[in-house]
C-alpha cells in the first residue's frame, strides 16, 4: 500500500471570546477554549499508483489529513503509514519519496528564476548532477519549462508557476505526490493541461496521486477513486463511475426560453425544481424515481415557450454539490 | 557530505536571491548613515573632551558603527520569515522538504548574512574613518579574536531569534517578545556600553546573553585586552550554545502545536 491510514484523529483547542470590550477583558483573565475536532476517526488506504480524489467542503479535514500524511501535523491519535513508514517520526526520510503541492503556496524563490529553485531542489533532495540535468530535461519538455526556466518567479503567470511548482515537486521522482487544490485559480485551458501532465505522470511513473479540489473537472478527469470527508470523517469511499451512477436518477433538463418569458412563475411538479434560473434559461432537475422524464418535459411545452431543450445526466459538480449537501446517497 | 551539499546550496541561493535588489542594501547603507551621523552629533556634544567611563569619543564612534553593524545591518529576516511562514502556512513546504527545519534557516539566513557583512562591514569601517580616523591602539594582530567575537555575536543573535520566530507555532500573535527582545538588546549595550549603566545593572546585565550580542564584540574591537577575551569569549560560546540548544528544543515542542487549519 503507498497510504495507510487508522483510525486517524486530530482535535486542536481554538480560544473563543464573547463580542465586546468586556468579554475581551474576560477573556485575558478567565480564557475560554473550544475543542476542534478536524479529522475524526478516519480510515483509509491508496494503491500504488492510483489517483485519488479527497474531496469535501472547506473546513471538512482534507489539507489536515493530508499534513498529517507528509509528516507537518502530528495526529492527536491513530496511525498511519506512507511508504510503509510513519510520517510523523520519519518526516525527513519520508520527504526524499514524496512530492507536494500546495496550488495556494509556493515552494520556489519568488525573485529568482525557476532555475536556481530547481537547482536548490536537486541538493535539497540529494540528487547528483547528471541525474538533476536528466530530469530537468524530461521535466521541461513534458511542462514545456523551457521558455520559462530563467525569468524570476514572480514574472510568471499563475498558470506558468504551478507547471514549475509540480515540476519542483516531481524533481526527485517521488513515488506519492499530494496535490492540494493544484488547479485553484487557473483558468479552462491551463487547467486542462495541468490534469492532462498528472495524468501522463501517473500513467508513465506510476506515481501515486494523492488530490484534494473543489474542482469537480479535477476529479472527474484524473481520478479513479473519490473519498469523501465531511467533519472529519469519510462519508463516501467509492469508484468515481459509480458516485455518477448512483445520481443517475436525476436528469438535467436544460430549456432556453423566449426572452419575454420570467421562469420564476414556474409551479414544476412534484419530482423536478428549477436551479440557477438566469434570464432566457431555465435548468430543470428531475428526480426521476418521482417524475418521469417524458411528464416533465410535457408539462415543460404546455407551460413554457421555448426555443431549445435538452436532457443530460447532471454534471460531476452537481453530484459532488449534492453530496455536500448532504443529500442521500444511494449504495 | 549530502547535508553538506545539501546546506550550502540553502545558502547559496539565500545569498542569490540577496544580492537580487542592490536597492534594498542601499537604502539600508543610508539608513546606516543617517543612524551614525545623529549618534556622532550626539555623542560629539556629550564628550567635552577625555573619557567617559574609559571611552574616549573615537573608541564611543567606531563602537557605535560596530554594534550597529552586529543588530541593525547584520540582522536577518529569520524572525519575521518564521512569522510569516506560519500565519501564512507556508510552513508546510518547509516542513515537507528532508531538512532539518532549524538548520535550513540557519543556511538560508547565512547567504543574507555574508552580503551584509560584507557591504556593511566594509562600509562602517569608512564611516567611522571618515568621522573620527583610526582607532587607536587597534592592532591586527588581534583581528582573528574579534571576528570570531562578532561571528559569535551574530549567531547569538540570530537563534534567539529563531527562539522567538518559533513561538509563533504555539501563540499566534508573538510580537511583543520580539519588542522586548529587541529593548534589551538595544539597552544592554547597542546604543551604550554595559559600563555606562548602574553598577547594580551591570551585574545583571553581564549574567544575561543580551550584552554578548553587541556589547561584547564591540568592546572588545575598540578596547582590546587579553584578560577581555578570555573573559568574554568563552561566555559567548556558551550563550550561542545555550542558544542553539534553547532553539532546537523550542523547535521540538512547537512543532507539535502547528495549527494546519484552513488549507
Amino acid at each position: 500500500m503507498s497510504i495507510i491510514a487508522s483510525n486517524l484523529h486530530k482535535e486542536y483547542h481554538t480560544r473563543i471570546k464573547d463580542e465586546g470590550l468586556r468579554a475581551s477583558l474576560k477573556a485575558l483573565v478567565n480564557p475560554v477554549y473550544r475543542k476542534i475536532i478536524a479529522v475524526d476517526d478516519l480510515s483509509f488506504t491508496v494503491e500504488p499508483g492510483e489517483i485519488v480524489a479527497f474531496i469535501g467542503p472547506n473546513g471538512a479535514g482534507k489539507s489536515t489529513t493530508i499534513k498529517m500524511l507528509t509528516g507537518i501535523l502530528h495526529p492527536t491519535s491513530g496511525d498511519m503509514r506512507v511508504l510503509n513508514m510513519d510520517p510523523t517520526t520519519r518526516r525527513e526520510e519520508l520527504a526524499l519519496h514524496i512530492g507536494t503541492v500546495f496550488g495556494q503556496r509556493s515552494q520556489l524563490w519568488m525573485h529568482l528564476p525557476p532555475l536556481d529553485s530547481f537547482s536548490l531542489l536537486a541538493r535539497i533532495y540529494e540528487l547528483d548532477n547528471k541525474s538533476y540535468r536528466m530530469r530537468l530535461a524530461e521535466l521541461s519538455e513534458l511542462f514545456e519549462l523551457q521558455d520559462l526556466l530563467k525569468t524570476p518567479v514572480r514574472k510568471l503567470s499563475l498558470g506558468q508557476r504551478i507547471r514549475c511548482e509540480i515540476a519542483a515537486s516531481l524533481l526527485h521522482s517521488p513515488k506519492v505526490i499530494f496535490l492540494d487544490e493544484p488547479t485553484i485559480g487557473l483558468d479552462v485551458i491551463v487547467k486542462q493541461r495541468i490534469r492532462e501532465l498528472i495524468a501522463l505522470l501517473n500513467r508513465e511513473e506510476k506515481t501515486t496521486v494523492f488530490l484534494t479540489s473543489h474542482d469537480a473537472g479535477d476529479v472527474e478527469l484524473l481520478a479513479k477513486r473519490a473519498l469523501v470527508i465531511d467533519h472529519g470523517r469519510i462519508v463516501i469511499d467509492d469508484a468515481v463511475t459509480s458516485l455518477r451512477k448512483r445520481y443517475l436518477n436525476r436528469k438535467v433538463i436544460e430549456v432556453t426560453l423566449n426572452d419575454t418569458q420570467s421562469p420564476l412563475c414556474l409551479h414544476l411538479p412534484q419530482g423536478a425544481y428549477a436551479e440557477t434560473p438566469e434570464a432566457g434559461k431555465l435548468r430543470c432537475i428531475a428526480d426521476t424515481r418521482q417524475i418521469s422524464v417524458s411528464d416533465l418535459v410535457k408539462y415543460l411545452v404546455e407551460t413554457l415557450s421555448f426555443n431549445d431543450l435538452t436532457v443530460s445526466d447532471p454534471p460531476m459538480e452537481d453530484i459532488i454539490a449534492a453530496i455536500f449537501r448532504g443529500e442521500e446517497y444511494q449504495k | 557530505m549530502k547535508s553538506i551539499v545539501k546546506y550550502s546550496g540553502i545558502a547559496r541561493q539565500s545569498l542569490l536571491n540577496a544580492i537580487q535588489y542592490p536597492a534594498n542594501i542601499i537604502s539600508r547603507l543610508l539608513m546606516y548613515s543617517l543612524f551614525i551621523s545623529v549618534f556622532f552629533c550626539l555623542w560629539g556634544a556629550i564628550y567635552q573632551g577625555g573619557e567617559v567611563h574609559g571611552y574616549s569619543l573615537v573608541q564611543m564612534i567606531w563602537y557605535l558603527c560596530f554594534t550597529e553593524l552586529i543588530v541593525f545591518c547584520c540582522r536577518t529576516t529569520v524572525y519575521t520569515q518564521m512569522n510569516d511562514d506560519v500565519k501564512s502556512g507556508a510552513i508546510a513546504y518547509l516542513l515537507v522538504r528532508p531538512c532539518h527545519y532549524i538548520i535550513f534557516q540557519f543556511f538560508q539566513s547565512l547567504g543574507e548574512l555574508c552580503v551584509n557583512l560584507v557591504a556593511f562591514g566594509s562600509y562602517a569601517i569608512v564611516l567611522a574613518l571618515t568621522y573620527v580616523g583610526v582607532l587607536e591602539g587597534f592592532s591586527f594582530y588581534n583581528m582573528p579574536y574579534i571576528l570570531i567575537s562578532f561571528i559569535l555575536g551574530i549567531t547569538l543573535n540570530f537563534f534567539m531569534l529563531i527562539s522567538l520566530g518559533l513561538t509563533a507555532f504555539i501563540w499566534e500573535e508573538n510580537t511583543g517578545f520580539y519588542f522586548v527582545y529587541q529593548k534589551l538588546i538595544f539597552m544592554l549595550g547597542m546604543f551604550i556600553p554595559l559600563e555606562f549603566l548602574p553598577v547594580w545593572l551591570q551585574s545583571i546585565a553581564r549574567m544575561l546573553p543580551f550584552s554578548y550580542v553587541a556589547w561584547a564584540p564591540a568592546r572588545l574591537a575598540v578596547a582590546y585586552s587579553s584578560e577581555f577575551r578570555d573573559q568574554v569569549l568563552p561566555l559567548q560560546f556558551l550563550w550561542v550554545f545555550a542558544s542553539v540548544w534553547l532553539a532546537v528544543f523550542c523547535y521540538s515542542r512547537a512543532v507539535l502545536h502547528i495549527q494546519g487549519q484552513g488549507g
